[in-house]
């Protein structure tokens, strides 16, 4: 009875928030045999499907991969039938993940209600691609390759990964899923240097423990990452253990003086004991100045708004007496600097607010640093409405497909409902506008395009204006 | 509290002149003077009947000679130009009378002159030479001021001041003397300067507290004059007597030193001060300890007074050696002149005094370092120790690297102060430096001074890449723009170790500052950091550096780029070779397939031409034909 009721919530929340027909991982390696067809099934979302509806599925994704191989040695990306969208990711040789999204295929009826607002609905491809990939790098940080467990193992880890995974993942067809990025805190030299020397002070002091991230909010200040691990951790960190962790502290709110002092926060009960070290989660990351990803222990601490994240050797011998010695070390300085960067905030939000703020949205995105702003508010719990799933997906289309603005071009579409959508890129940056105008011409949208550049690419170069 | 010692460094932060300069000692025949203005030592043997011998630590001031034994001595001393010796003898029941001897290459003439005080029935309790051919005769009726003249052995008055005085304390820097009036209540100092008598503003002590002659000097501290008091705690009513002070209170300097200064010595006994390079040195001999006081350190005036304890803790001298022997230290028979003599009477020397910088880092705690270095800031010598210490800092970061920090920011702090007020001067002329309370500059450490002396010698410590950071952080706290050298010596400690990313994250915060030859070697990591070369192309926009943004977008294939850059730069898109540009659209477009390429920046060009030839074909010194063809070739229809 309980389980069910779970399931129906759970149902829902997926159906709500997107389209998600399935999900699966499979290994055709693993049950080579006919009747051992469900061997080769590591994960299949939703659960409750049947066996025979599972084999289905994969058999033909199995049977596409297959078929798509004699023709070109890159593999398979996609599939699309009438109804469904497969998306294919084979992140290690043998081993494919797929997501099957439903589309609301038009009929006669319904495209006379409403014109094409089916379309408008299904999620990009390459948000897909994008999910998938991301779903594969946070089950790598945490768990490390696939290739790494035996049969008799993957099904359970994999279970155990994914079913929580999926039922946290909080999908909405906005713009911060469109192109995966990193919000920056914009800080001046001298509060960034102090978040800097404070790290170098603590890894002297501590040489076991290594900075990997320093995030205020959920803007990130510090990274100690290689660039495609960095946006992983990022991602677990803003979307799944920070939203509990400030939850717990609005609900606490006699503990608010201890978190002045910071404590740690991963694992989630804190670390006060010896036998709490046991609990201290492995992941799989590769550090900036490293050539390969190594197993650490993930350690991650906090004190009002700001959450330092670090790194321990899995062959460190692990005292609690070191932890205890880095709390009292961290937790006064942390808060001080917190303190400063609030301050920081403040201005800097002031500073903002005098700016004329443009009705126009704008969408800025750097591939190298993977830094990532929008004119409309991060906040999820504000979703950016105003961005029309359409234009979402326009954009999605050029920021996927790097051929279509080059390194150095630009691009105006505009749609029936009279929205215009510039992208352009230049030195490694993209840049989108939106603007709605019914009766602007191309002159006056590329003028005022120009205009907005100018107000957010100061100083960097940026071209064309 | 673990202390910082700085290898090889000696003991001792003070040590005497390693070569005393001898005389004959003290003793029944023979009797020993000392002329602190000149720094001479007159050694008198039987009144100078079998001979007078000069010594000063400059051996040009040396010299002896013979005189007629008149009575006892009181005082002999030359005149600033060594040609003329003043004697003050005790004669009973005469007036008040100096003798004077006209000297050639310091030799006596026999020209003899004498002078008797104005005042009948005065004595003179000194008299001093403020400069050539004047004298002043301090009596205990009041100062006269004379101007001699040697050739016609007279002396005239130029001015005379009464004044009831006990004793008098003289300083030959400032030419200021201090009388004792009141019974040492009242210390009424006089410039003498100009040819006149110029009476200041009067120190006035608690009256229940006068001073004694032995507790009083006028020091030159820092180019200004202060007037130095022994304050010791009231003996006669307290069983044990508290700690003695010494009070500086200020005659006349620059302005900004308008407070009294109190040193605590923590101790009590006999004292004796000196002061070098800018220090006041306090001798104690029971402890035969020196303690060093630097008022220019930074600290808060409560009620106009500032409070300074000793820099370090107090240390013995460097024991003096005379040939093989040890000289017995801080002696009963010592006597201490000013600035920095001391004089040995039985034993025959005269030392001088000197700092021995390295000797203030021989051991010090760990959070006084930056204390320490901000002493050093002010010494003449200074920097060497600096040096050393900074170094030693860095290779030990491990374990120093908060006090680094704070090193740095001494350091940083002083160039600041010192460039602000190089800009102050240049701009405003030299009506601001009055305002502002005076600094000295003895030791500036530029930021080419710290790559070179410092950091570069670094490159394999394992701390590097965070004492770099450490040192841009205390320039950007300064406020600094961070040089050329300084930059170099970042860019490669973080790219060399690995710390690109920190490097980046820096440039983007703005920590380093735009300069094109930072731009370079940024580009020049372009290959290994996409993201250095990002950041290089959008300094040199910064910077105006139009066509070497052209070049780099050329060079790395962009020629539509390349184009559009100089477009928006202006001149940069008329100056344009354009076969050029044409050669590397042409190169891209079959490398790429994308022919579009190619006409795009043809057509630009054209455009160009138009506008600036008024025609759109290229000028045969442009050397195009062979693109006008290509273009031809890849525009035109296929049959």
């Amino acid at each position: 009875m309980i389980n069910s009721l779970r399931n129906s919530t759970f149902y829902t929340m997926i159906d709500v928030k997107a389209k998600i027909n399935s999900f699966f991982i499979f290994n055709s390696s693993f049950g080579p045999r006919e009747g051992d067809e469900l061997q080769r099934i590591l994960f299949y979302h939703p659960s409750q499907t049947s066996a025979d509806a599972q084999k289905m599925q994969v058999g033909l994704c199995e049977a596409v991969v297959k078929f798509m191989s004699t023709f070109s040695s890159e593999p398979c990306e996609a599939l699309q039938t009438q109804t469904k969208r497969y998306i294919f990711y084979q992140p290690e040789k043998g081993y494919w993940m797929v997501l099957v999204v439903r589309i609301p295929y038009t009929t006669k009826a319904l495209s006379a209600i409403g014109e094409s607002r089916g379309a408008a609905d299904i999620i990009n491809p390459s948000v897909m691609y994008d999910l998938l990939k991301s779903a594969y790098k946070m089950f790598r940080m945490f768990r490390g390759p696939f290739k790494n467990y035996p049969i008799e193992e993957i099904y359970t880890i994999c279970d155990q990964f994914y079913t929580p995974y999926i039922s946290s993942r909080n999908l909405s067809n906005d713009i911060t899923d469109v192109i995966q990025g990193i919000n920056y805190l914009p800080l001046d030299k001298n509060s960034f240097f102090k978040v800097l020397c404070f790290i170098d002070l603590l890894e002297v002091n501590y040489p076991h423990f290594k900075c990997i991230s320093f995030i205020y909010n959920e803007q990130l200040i510090w990274n100690g990452l290689s660039t495609p691990d960095m946006l992983t951790l990022y991602q677990y960190l803003v979307q799944s253990l920070l939203p509990k962790q400030v939850e717990k502290e609005i609900q606490g709110g006699a503990v608010a003086a201890a978190q002045r002092h910071g404590r740690f926060i991963h694992p989630p009960e804190g670390i006060h004991s010896q036998a709490d070290l046991q609990k201290l989660v492995k992941v799989h990351l590769m550090r900036e100045d490293d050539k390969e990803t190594k197993q650490y222990y993930l350690v991650v601490y906090r004190t009002m708004s700001a959450t330092v994240c670090f790194t321990v050797d899995e062959n460190v011998d692990l005292q609690f007496e070191m932890f205890r010695s880095l709390d009292a070390f961290i937790g006064p300085q942390l808060s001080a600097i917190a303190s400063t960067i609030s301050e920081q905030c403040t201005l800097h939000a002031l500073h903002t607010a005098q700016l004329a703020a443009s009705e126009h949205k704008f969408v800025y995105f750097n591939r190298l640093n993977l830094a990532f702003k929008t004119s409309p508010t991060l906040n999820k719990l504000h979703p950016s409405t105003a961005i029309k799933p359409e234009v979402l997906s326009i954009i999605a289309s050029i920021h996927s497909d790097k051929q279509s603005l080059g390194n150095y071009g630009e691009i105006i579409i505009k749609t029936p409902d009279e929205y215009w959508i510039t992208g352009k890129s230049s030195n490694e940056r993209e840049f989108y506008v939106i603007i709605q105008e019914k009766n602007a011409n191309l002159k006056e949208i590329a003028d005022e395009v120009r205009r907005i550049c100018e107000a957010q690419m100061k100083g960097i170069f940026f071209y064309p204006m | 509290m673990a202390r910082f010692r700085l290898k090889d460094s000696v003991e001792y932060y003070l040590a005497l002149s390693d070569q005393p300069k001898r005389f004959d000692a003290d003793s029944p025949v023979t009797n020993v003077f000392f002329d602190d203005s000149n720094g001479q030592v007159f050694t008198v043997r039987s009144g100078g009947v079998t001979g007078v011998t000069v010594n000063g630590m400059d051996e040009s001031k040396s010299t002896s000679f013979r005189m007629e034994d008149r009575g006892p001595i009181i005082s002999i001393k030359f005149s600033p130009d060594l040609k003329i010796l003043a004697i003050q003898r005790n004669q009973d029941n005469q007036n008040a009378t100096v003798e004077f001897v006209n000297f050639k290459d310091l030799a006596p003439t026999n020209v003899e002159y004498s002078h008797t005080c104005k005042w009948k029935n005065a004595k003179i309790l000194g008299f001093v030479w403020p400069k050539v051919n004047e004298i002043t005769f301090i009596t205990d009726h009041g100062i006269e001021l004379l101007q001699v003249l040697p050739e016609k052995k007279q002396l005239k008055s130029l001015k005379n001041t009464s004044f009831s005085c006990a004793w008098f304390s003289w300083c030959s820097q400032s030419n200021i003397v201090l009388l004792a009036g009141n019974n040492g209540v009242l210390l009424q100092p006089f410039s003498l300067n100009n040819s006149t008598i110029t009476k200041l503003q009067k120190l006035e002590l608690d009256a229940s507290r006068p001073v004694v002659e032995r507790d009083v000097f006028i020091l030159r501290l820092c180019d200004a004059t202060w007037c130095a008091v022994f304050r010791h705690a009231h003996s006669a009513t307290v069983t044990a007597p508290g700690p003695t002070e010494v009070w500086l209170m200020p005659i006349t300097g620059p302005s900004g030193f308008h407070y009294t200064h109190v040193l605590k010595t923590g101790l009590v006994g006999r004292f004796a001060v000196n002061v070098v390079d800018d220090l006041v040195v306090v001798h104690h001999q029971a402890s035969q300890t020196s303690q060093l006081f630097d008022i220019m350190e930074e600290s808060r005036p409560e009620s106009g007074v500032v409070i300074h304890i000793p820099c370090v803790a107090g240390l013995s001298m460097q024991p003096a050696r005379l040939g093989d022997l040890h000289c017995p230290m801080y002696s009963d028979t010592w006597v201490v002149f000013q600035p920095d003599y001391i004089i040995d009477a039985r034993l025959g020397c005269l030392w001088r005094v000197k700092l021995v910088p390295e000797g203030l880092a021989h051991s010090v705690p760990k959070d006084e370092i930056a204390k320490i270095v901000a002493v050093l800031l002010r010494r003449t010598d200074g920097k060497d120790t600096i040096y050393r210490i900074v170094n030693q800092l860095v290779t030990e970061a491990g374990s120093y690297l908060v006090q680094l920090s704070q090193v740095f920011d001494e350091i940083n702090s002083v160039y600041r102060k010192w460039a602000e007020l190089e800009m102050a001067r240049n701009t405003a002329g030299q009506a601001l430096e009055a305002a502002r309370p005076p600094h000295n500059f003895r030791v500036l450490v530029s930021q080419p001074d710290m790559c070179s002396h410092v950091l570069q010698h670094h490159a394999d410590d394992q701390y590097l890449v965070q004492v770099v950071t450490a040192y841009i952080a205390s320039l950007c706290r300064h406020d600094m723009v961070v040089q050329q050298a300084a930059a170099e010596v970042t860019v490669r400690a973080l790219v060399t170790r690995g710390a690109a990313g920190r490097l980046r994250a820096a440039l983007r915060r703005g920590a380093l500052g735009d300069a094109r030859p930072l731009a370079c070697a940024l580009l020049s990591l372009g290959h290994m950091d996409p993201a250095a070369a990002q950041l290089a192309l959008d300094m040199l926009w910064r910077l105006r550096g139009y066509e070497e943004v052209v070049e780099v977008l050329l060079s790395w294939n962009e020629p539509v780029g390349a184009v559009g850059a100089a477009k928006q730069a202006g001149n940069a898109w008329l100056a344009l070779a354009p076969r050029k540009l044409l050669a590397a659209a042409r190169a891209v477009a079959e490398a790429r397939g994308e022919p579009t390429a190619f006409t795009a920046v043809y057509h630009a060009l054209l455009n160009r031409n138009e506008r600036t030839r008024g025609s759109p074909h290229f000028l045969k010194g442009e050397q195009c034909d062979s693109y006008v063809e290509y273009y031809k070739q890849i525009t035109a229809e296929p049959q």
